[in-house]
């Protein structure tokens, strides 16, 4: 009798354990989908701008043109959802994405059409010996020039964002963003 | 002797379907807190293939969200509304003095004065984060900087805030996936 009870009860498996780990790993992984992993530009600004009342040297600089080639068009990012319409749920525009956008960079002289074209190019800069310009606070000395970045009306952050980044990796130092051009005129 | 069995089996009770659920809600309140204190709206980031990943954030750093329309949030608050302001961008200068002022008073933000063209200023050696979405225009972004880099505000140290996963198309970046 002791035995077949002992058989018996090992047959059917007690399922709470595993149902409760189950659910416990779905709660943690629907949660952590939100948590995408960030990661910082540094884009520090140069300190002594808007204040100075001294004379500043003309210094040479490479600047990174950013022209919209292709304008795009904005499609909803979530399926049912209208692009300028508000969500309810939290008060914000709905989102939508680009679709069709190009951009042209101009480096230097140069036109490019994609950002693996601009690595390039800024890598072959930096390892040029004539990119090195004097240091002005260190007389004597010569630093890698500067590079300004410049978008145009219309230039989405997207693509001013990853020539940042591939000029940061590039070993630029200094980054300056140019602007002030304004947003898109509406037609 | 059947019975005796029984009331002990009640006795001792299983204690691990109540330590699961616990676990269950811990996991789930520090998640669901760590997203609501860091202010973050959800914004598509644009994908960074060579920066450092940001870890390790300060908690003194103002995190400004900038929306697709270009609207300014700062803690959950619309402070510069697109729409409504339109090319008035007053209200983010004043934004950006409020925080400093606060941080000043508050002595979360670090002041040091540095000479600067011959005159003392007062820099702010803290960062601040811009997180914008991708597809935000950039004259809005160009706006905040420009607003930092003036002498009364003064907050040199921009970090912008990227992403190290294309949340639109998927895209990784190349370092994670280990082919760099």
């Amino acid at each position: 009798m002791s035995a077949i009870d002992d058989v018996q009860e090992e047959a059917k498996a007690d399922m709470t354990p595993m149902i409760d780990c189950v659910f416990l790993m779905i709660i943690f992984f629907l949660c952590i989908e939100f948590k995408i992993l960030e990661a910082k530009l540094p884009a520090y600004l140069p300190k002594d701008k808007g204040s100075q009342n001294t004379k500043v040297e003309p210094m040479e600089q490479l600047s990174v043109g950013i022209y919209v080639e292709s304008e795009g068009k904005k499609v909803p990012f979530e399926d049912g959802t209208t692009v300028g319409d508000i969500n309810p749920n939290n008060d914000r525009p709905y989102r939508y994405k680009v679709d069709n956008y190009r951009v042209k960079w101009v480096v230097g002289p140069k036109p490019l059409y994609n950002i693996q074209a601009v690595a390039a190019e800024l890598k072959r800069i930096v390892a040029d010996p004539a990119s090195m310009v004097p240091d002005p606070k260190n007389p004597g000395t010569k630093k890698l020039m500067p590079v300004v970045i410049e978008p145009h009306p219309g230039v989405y952050y997207e693509s001013v964002a990853r020539t940042a980044d591939a000029c940061n990796d590039a070993g630029f130092e200094e980054i300056n963003f140019g602007g002030g051009l304004g947003p898109t005129k509406k037609k | 002797m059947d019975m005796q069995k029984i009331s002990q089996e009640d006795f001792d009770m299983d204690m691990t379907p109540m330590i699961d659920c616990v676990f269950l809600l811990m996991i789930f309140f520090v998640l669901v807190i760590d997203l609501s204190q860091k202010n973050l709206e959800d914004l598509i980031l644009p994908r960074a293939e060579f920066q450092e990943p940001d870890d390790q954030p300060p908690d003194n750093r103002p995190i400004l969200n900038v929306l697709q329309n270009g609207s300014v949030i700062f803690e959950g608050k619309v402070a510069y509304d697109a729409i409504k302001d339109g090319s008035n961008y007053a209200p983010i200068k004043q934004l950006l003095l409020d925080i400093r002022r606060n941080g000043e008073l508050k002595g979360t933000l670090k002041i040091v004065t540095e000479d600067i063209g011959g005159k003392p200023t007062k820099l702010v050696d803290d960062p601040i984060l811009i997180r914008a979405d991708k597809w935000t225009e950039w004259n809005v972004i160009g706006e905040i900087m420009k607003q930092c880099s003036q002498p009364n505000i003064a907050f040199w140290k921009v970090e912008l805030a990227m992403s190290e996963q294309d949340k639109e198309t998927g895209e990784k970046n190349a370092k994670l996936k280990g082919d760099k």
